[in-house]
C-alpha cells in the first residue's frame, strides 16, 4: 500500500511536468473533438497521429494518445445526447436514454449526468490500474514462452468471439492480420518473406499503413458515400445541474455502470462499447426507474456513460502488464510503444516506470482535465458539431497524407496506404471486421517468436501447452469461449447487444 | 436457393489469399517442430485460413444474407479497365528514365492513372477519387513539394463530394485554410523535413 503510494506520488510528479501536462491537455482535446464529430473515431485519429509522437518523449505521446482515447468517450456523449447520433461506437447507448432527456429539456441534466459519471468511473478506473497492475506484472514475470503463446492465442480468440457478426469471420481476419505481420525478415534466419524484393518490406508491413488505410481512407469513402445525415440541433442545452430526484437516481446507476464496465474492460477483446451495451442491459433490469425506459430514464445515461469510461481505463491492464493489447486502440499502443523503441510487456514497470506511473497519474489528471473542458465548454463543441463534413474529410486526407509520408519520408508508405484503404472498403462491404484484423497483425510477429521458443524448449513436443498450468488454464478458457458462441442462444444474446 | 453472397465471397477471399500465400511459402525452409524454420509459421497460419475460408464458405450456401449490390456493366468495365490501365501505365513507365524511373513513381502514376479510370461510374466515384488524390500527393510531394503536393490532393478530393462541384468557392476557401494550417503544424511546429518548393 505504502508503496503503491509512493509510486503514484512519482507518477504525479512526472504527470504534472509541464510538458507532459500540456500533451494530456492535448490529447483530451483532440480526443474530445473526434468524439464528437461522427465520422472519425480514435483509431483513425491515434494512427494518424502515431508519426507525430515519434519526435516526442515515450512518456509524453503516451500520455497524449492515451488523452485521445479516453477523451473521445467523453465527446461521443455529447453528439449522442444533442443530436441522436452516435459520435463514438461506444455512446450508441446513450443515444436511447439521452437524446430522449434533452427532447423533454433535460440536455444539461443529461450532459451533466454523463460526464461526472464519466469521471467518477475514470478515477475508479485509474485506481483499478494503479493497484492490479504490479500485481499482475508480477504474475507475468513468470510467464515462459508457452504460456506467452496460449495466452496471445486466448486474446485473438476473444477478441474475434466478441467482434460484430460473425466468429468464423472474425477469426479468419484474425489469422490474415497474423499471417500479415509475417512479412519481413524472418528474425532467426534473416530469410526474407514474402518482400517481393521490395527493400520496404524488409521490415514488415507498416503499421501505421494498415491502420490508417483501413481506419482512416476507408473510413472518408464509407462516410461519403452515406448521405450524410443531417441533424439540426434543436435542443436547447439548459440548466447543467441535477435536479435532487436525479441525483439520488443517477449515482446508483453510476456505481454499478463501474463495477461492469471496469470488469469488461479488462477482457480482451472487452473495451467500451461492450460495457456500455452491459451495462444499459443491467440497468433496464435493475433500476428503480425501468418503467421510464425510453422515455428518458436518467439511468440509462448514467450507468453506459460510467461504464465505457471506465473500460477504457481498464483496458490499459493487459497491455501494460502483459504486453497484449485488448482492443484495436491498445493495438496501436503497442505500435507506438515499439516506436519509441520500448517493448509492451511485464518488464515495462521496472524498466520504463516513469511511463508507467507517469501514464496512470495523467489519466486521472486527463480525467480532470475532462470535466472542465466537457462542462463549462459545452458551447463550445456545439459549435463544433456544425462544421459540415465535406470540409472535414479534405483535412483528415491530408493529415493522413502528410502523417504516413513523414513516418520513413518514403512515398512508398503513401502508396501501401493507399493499398489497405481499398482492402479496407472491399472489407467492409463483404462484412469482415478491420478491428480483429489490426489485433492479429499485432500480435502474429510476437506469438512465432514465443511459439518457436516454447518448442525448441520442450525439443518439439507441442504438449508443453497442455502441459504447463498457466498455459493449459488459457488454452481451457479459449475453448469454452469458442464453444459457448457455438450455442445459439447466447449467439443471438451476443448479436442484439452489439448490433449497432 | 438461399446464399449468403457476402459470405461466399468473404470465404472464398480467405480461401484464395491463403493459397497465394502457400504457393509463395515453397521457397522458405520449413525446418522441424523443434527447430522452425521460416517456413513453417506461416504454413500453419495458411492452411488454418483455408480452413476457416472454407467453413465461412460451406455455411454462406446453407443460409440466407444479405445481397451484394450488382455492379453494373460500367462498374464492371471502369473496375477491369482501372486495372488494366494502371498496370499498363507502370509498364511502359517503369523503364524509362528521368522522374518515372526513380523510386516509386512509376508505381505511383500506374496507381493514379488505374484509380482515375476506376472513378468513371457513379458507383466507383468516391473510392477512385480518393485513392487518386492520395497517389497524385505520392507522386507531387518530392518533385514539386509539399505546396503543389497539398493543392493537388486537395482539389481532387474534394470533387468527390458533388456538393463542391456546385460551389467551387468552397475548394478554394477549404486549399488556402488547410495550406496555412499544414505549414503551421507540419512545417513551423513538427518541422518535418519536405521539400516546400518544386525542384527543377
Amino acid at each position: 500500500m505504502e508503496l503503491l503510494l509512493t509510486n503514484l506520488a512519482h507518477g504525479f510528479g512526472v504527470a504534472l511536468s509541464f510538458q507532459n501536462l500540456t500533451f494530456a491537455l492535448l490529447g483530451a482535446l483532440i480526443g474530445t473533438a473526434i468524439g464528437v464529430l461522427p465520422g472519425i473515431g480514435p483509431v483513425a485519429t491515434i494512427s494518424l497521429l502515431l508519426p507525430i509522437t515519434f519526435g516526442l518523449p515515450a512518456t509524453t505521446a503516451i500520455i497524449m494518445l492515451a488523452g485521445i482515447f479516453y477523451g473521445a468517450q467523453y465527446g461521443g456523449s455529447t453528439t449522442a445526447i444533442l443530436l441522436n447520433l452516435p459520435g463514438e461506437v461506444s455512446s450508441v447507448v446513450t443515444t436511447l436514454e439521452g437524446y430522449k432527456m434533452a427532447r423533454n429539456g433535460r440536455a444539461g441534466a443529461a450532459l451533466a449526468t454523463a460526464a461526472i459519471g464519466s469521471f467518477f468511473a475514470g478515477t475508479v478506473g485509474t485506481v483499478l490500474v494503479a493497484a492490479s497492475g504490479p500485481l499482475l506484472t508480477q504474475v507475468a514475470l513468470s510467464f515462459g514462452p508457452a504460456d506467452y503463446f496460449s495466452l496471445m492465442l486466448l486474446g485473438l480468440i476473444i477478441a474475434s468471439v466478441l467482434a460484430q457478426g460473425s466468429v468464423v469471420k472474425a477469426i479468419g481476419m484474425v489469422v490474415f492480420g497474423v499471417a500479415l505481420g509475417l512479412v519481413g525478415t524472418d528474425v532467426q534466419t534473416g530469410q526474407q518473406r514474402f518482400t517481393f524484393g521490395i527493400p520496404e518490406l524488409s521490415d514488415g508491413i507498416g503499421f501505421v499503413p494498415v491502420a490508417m488505410g483501413m481506419f482512416g481512407i476507408a473510413e472518408i469513402v464509407l462516410n461519403l458515400e452515406r448521405p450524410e445525415a443531417r441533424s439540426v440541433l434543436t435542443n436547447k442545452v439548459g440548466s447543467l445541474w441535477l435536479t435532487k430526484e436525479e441525483f439520488r437516481r443517477a449515482t446508483p446507476a453510476v456505481l454499478r455502470g463501474t463495477v461492469v464496465g471496469s470488469f469488461l474492460g479488462i477482457l480482451p477483446g472487452g473495451g467500451a462499447s461492450l460495457a456500455a451495451f452491459g451495462s444499459y442491459m443491467m440497468e433496464r433490469k435493475m433500476s428503480k426507474g425501468r418503467d421510464q425506459f425510453g422515455s428518458g430514464a436518467i439511468e440509462g445515461v448514467a450507468g453506459p456513460e460510467a461504464a465505457n469510461n471506465a473500460a477504457a481505463q481498464t483496458s490499459f491492464i493487459p497491455l501494460l502488464t502483459l504486453g497484449i493489447p485488448s482492443n484495436a486502440v491498445m493495438a496501436l499502443m503497442v505500435g507506438a510503444l515499439i516506436i519509441q523503441g520500448i517493448q509492451p510487456g511485464p518488464r515495462m514497470v521496472e524498466a520504463q516506470p516513469d511511463l508507467f506511473w507517469g501514464l496512470i497519474a495523467s489519466m486521472w489528471v486527463g480525467n480532470l482535465m475532462l470535466l472542465v473542458i466537457n462542462l463549462p465548454l459545452i458551447g463550445m463543441w456545439v459549435k463544433l458539431l456544425q462544421v459540415p463534413y465535406k470540409y472535414l474529410y479534405p483535412a483528415i486526407l491530408v493529415f493522413c497524407s502528410i502523417g504516413v509520408y513523414s513516418l520513413n519520408n518514403n512515398v512508398f508508405d503513401v502508396y501501401m496506404t493507399v493499398l489497405f484503404s481499398v482492402f479496407g472498403y472491399m472489407c467492409n462491404k463483404l462484412r469482415l471486421e478491420a478491428a480483429p484484423l489490426l489485433i492479429g497483425f499485432v500480435l502474429g510477429p510476437m506469438m512465432e517468436e514465443h511459439l518457436r521458443r516454447a518448442m525448441l524448449l520442450s525439443r518439439g513436443d507441442p504438449m508443453v501447452f497442455l502441459q504447463r498450468p498457466i498455459s493449459a488454464t488459457m488454452l481451457g478458457i479459449g475453448f469454452i469461449a469458442l464453444a459457448l458462441m457455438l450455442l445459439p442462444s447466447l449467439r443471438k444474446g451476443k448479436d442484439s447487444a452489439l448490433a449497432e | 436457393m438461399k446464399i449468403n453472397e457476402k459470405d461466399l465471397m468473404s470465404g472464398l477471399f480467405l480461401i484464395l489469399i491463403a493459397a497465394v500465400g502457400l504457393w509463395l511459402n515453397q521457397e522458405h525452409t520449413l525446418g522441424s517442430a523443434r527447430r522452425m524454420g521460416p517456413g513453417y509459421m506461416p504454413l500453419m497460419v495458411f492452411w488454418l485460413q483455408i480452413g476457416l475460408g472454407a467453413i465461412v464458405l460451406l455455411a454462406s450456401i446453407f443460409s440466407d444474407g444479405e445481397k451484394l449490390t450488382r455492379w453494373t456493366s460500367a462498374e464492371i468495365a471502369s473496375f477491369v479497365g482501372g486495372i488494366a490501365v494502371g498496370t499498363a501505365v507502370w509498364w511502359v513507365l517503369k523503364s524509362t528514365g528521368g522522374f518515372f524511373g526513380q523510386t516509386y513513381n512509376a508505381v505511383g502514376t500506374g496507381m493514379l492513372a488505374g484509380f482515375l479510370v476506376l472513378s468513371i461510374p457513379q458507383g466507383w466515384r468516391i473510392l477512385g477519387v480518393i485513392n487518386a488524390a492520395m497517389c497524385l500527393f505520392g507522386l507531387l510531394l518530392e518533385k514539386m513539394g509539399f505546396f503543389a503536393a497539398l493543392v493537388g490532393i486537395i482539389v481532387l478530393s474534394c470533387l468527390a463530394e458533388r456538393e463542391h462541384l456546385k460551389k467551387p468557392v468552397g475548394i478554394l476557401g477549404c486549399t488556402v485554410f488547410l495550406l496555412v494550417m499544414c505549414w503551421f503544424v507540419f512545417i513551423k511546429q513538427l518541422d518535418i523535413r519536405v521539400n516546400l518548393w518544386p525542384q527543377l
